[in-house]
């Protein structure tokens, strides 16, 4: 593809924007819409793409931790206790990730494009077939473990007008998932609030709310964790990364101001078909490459 | 008081603020870098870099023939004085500044949750920045 540098830092910038007004709309993060995208239809290496992902995934993250975190929407306590796994398995998945880079060649690369293309068509599969999710889980019980983690707290719910006051439960289990999740996430380069939301909120019966922006919140925190292996590796490239950043803040904003106004059921089926499209034509690649290995 | 608004957490809104404000001036120099990297050109040249993208050549690949350095820098090689008055390597500063920000913030939600005598979770956030901060000076590296 024949295009100068400013041509390029403004397509990029120009794509990085859509994928973050659209992810906001579907109710997913920036780096699972990138990721895929970028993987399964452009050339540049996937090691790259990966690390570009987990910068973008973290940078809108950042920004949005703050608003949530001064409404009491993210809970810190829940943010520190899932932290701590999801942190330590996304180094890990990094670190896999550079391995299989280093050691497995081009069946390394076919096995990573094959995993993630079926990953991604789980992932649109979980989003098309909607999962179960409630609101305000009622909690009758909590164990005795996430009772002395005291996670129960409040924040005012300006659509209600009023503070709800919410418990947690199962906080063993949610640490055991957020391993998987934390492991995912590095070794992709992806955000991972697609497994994360339904662990608060289905696993650990927090408020839909509050797991949707405590999720987004702790992206910024195992990513940051994962992503500066990539950097010191040499794999991020200013202009790759720049328009990438920029655009998916700048998508995100957007994306939350206008998500507000419309109904946004129809970028729901554009992601699940976006998804879709990305991961079959990574299970071809990887497939293609694992046959000429 | 059922409507009045809870007080959050004190560790909370020091981690926000922080995360926040850091990826604000990370992405200002990112811009700036940028900026002198088309008006002046920079450390890599933008025709070999974009040619050996879309190539989907690997990473040493894409330094050796695209960067100022010849070959795959070690550690935090946006830093060396000497790459410095190159616009792409002062948006790469702009990038490791966003990738600094929950670095700083989780030190900062440490000291709010001492402040505030949460032992378990200040042990926690402890933890937390202690990963990040060993992940953002290299001791946990890809080599």
């Amino acid at each position: 593809m024949e295009l100068s540098a400013i041509e390029f830092f403004f397509t990029f910038l120009a794509i990085s924007i859509v994928i973050g007004m659209i992810a906001v709309l579907g109710g997913v993060g920036g780096g699972v819409v990138f990721t895929p995208l970028m993987m399964g239809f452009t050339p540049i290496d996937s090691f790259i793409i990966r690390g570009t992902g987990l910068l973008v995934a973290m940078a809108g993250s950042l920004i949005a931790a703050r608003p949530f975190l001064n409404r009491g929407l993210a809970n810190i306590r829940l943010l520190l206790l899932a932290g701590v796994p999801y942190a330590i398995f996304a180094v890990i998945g990094a670190l896999l990730a550079g391995y299989i880079q280093e050691t497995a060649g081009e069946t390394g690369e076919a096995i990573i494009r094959l995993s993630l293309g079926i990953l991604i068509i789980g992932i649109a599969a979980l989003i098309f077939f909607g999962g179960r999710k409630v609101e305000y889980p009622e909690i009758k019980n909590v164990d005795s473990i996430t009772e002395r983690l005291a996670l129960a707290t409040s924040y005012y719910e300006q659509s209600l007008g009023k503070v709800v006051y919410y418990k947690v439960k199962r906080a063993p289990v949610g640490i055991l998932i957020f391993c998987f999740v934390g492991l995912v996430s590095g070794l992709f380069g992806l955000g991972a609030g697609w497994a994360m939301v339904p662990t608060l909120n289905l696993a650990m019966l927090a408020p839909l709310k509050v797991a949707a922006a405590s999720s987004k919140v702790l992206i910024g925190i195992g990513d940051t964790a994962a992503v500066w292996p990539y950097m010191k590796d040499g794999a991020i490239f200013a202009l790759f990364a720049v328009p990438c950043v920029i655009g998916m803040v700048i998508g995100t904003i957007i994306g939350a101001k206008i998500m507000i106004k419309i109904k946004a059921g129809f970028v729901r089926w554009l992601i699940i078909a976006v998804m879709a499209g990305a991961g079959i034509k990574l299970i071809l690649d990887g497939v293609s490459r694992l046959g000429s290995s | 008081m059922e409507n009045e608004h809870p007080k959050p957490p004190i560790s909370g809104v020091i981690y926000g603020t922080i995360c926040y404000w850091i990826v604000i001036v990370g992405i200002l120099v990112a811009i700036v870098g940028m900026s002198m990297y088309f008006i002046s050109g920079g450390c890599f040249d933008t025709e070999i870099l974009l040619d050996s993208l879309w190539e989907g050549k690997v990473v040493e690949e894409v330094w050796a023939e695209a960067s100022c350095v010849g070959h795959l820098p070690e550690g935090h090689w946006y830093l060396n004085f000497d790459l410095l008055s190159h616009g792409d390597v002062i948006a790469m500063v702009g990038v490791a500044i966003i990738c600094c920000a929950a670095v700083v913030g989780m030190w900062g939600a440490f000291v709010g949750t001492v402040r505030s005598r949460e032992k378990l979770y200040a042990v926690l956030a402890l933890i937390i920045a202690i990963i990040l901060t060993l992940s953002a000076i290299g001791v946990i590296t890809l080599e």
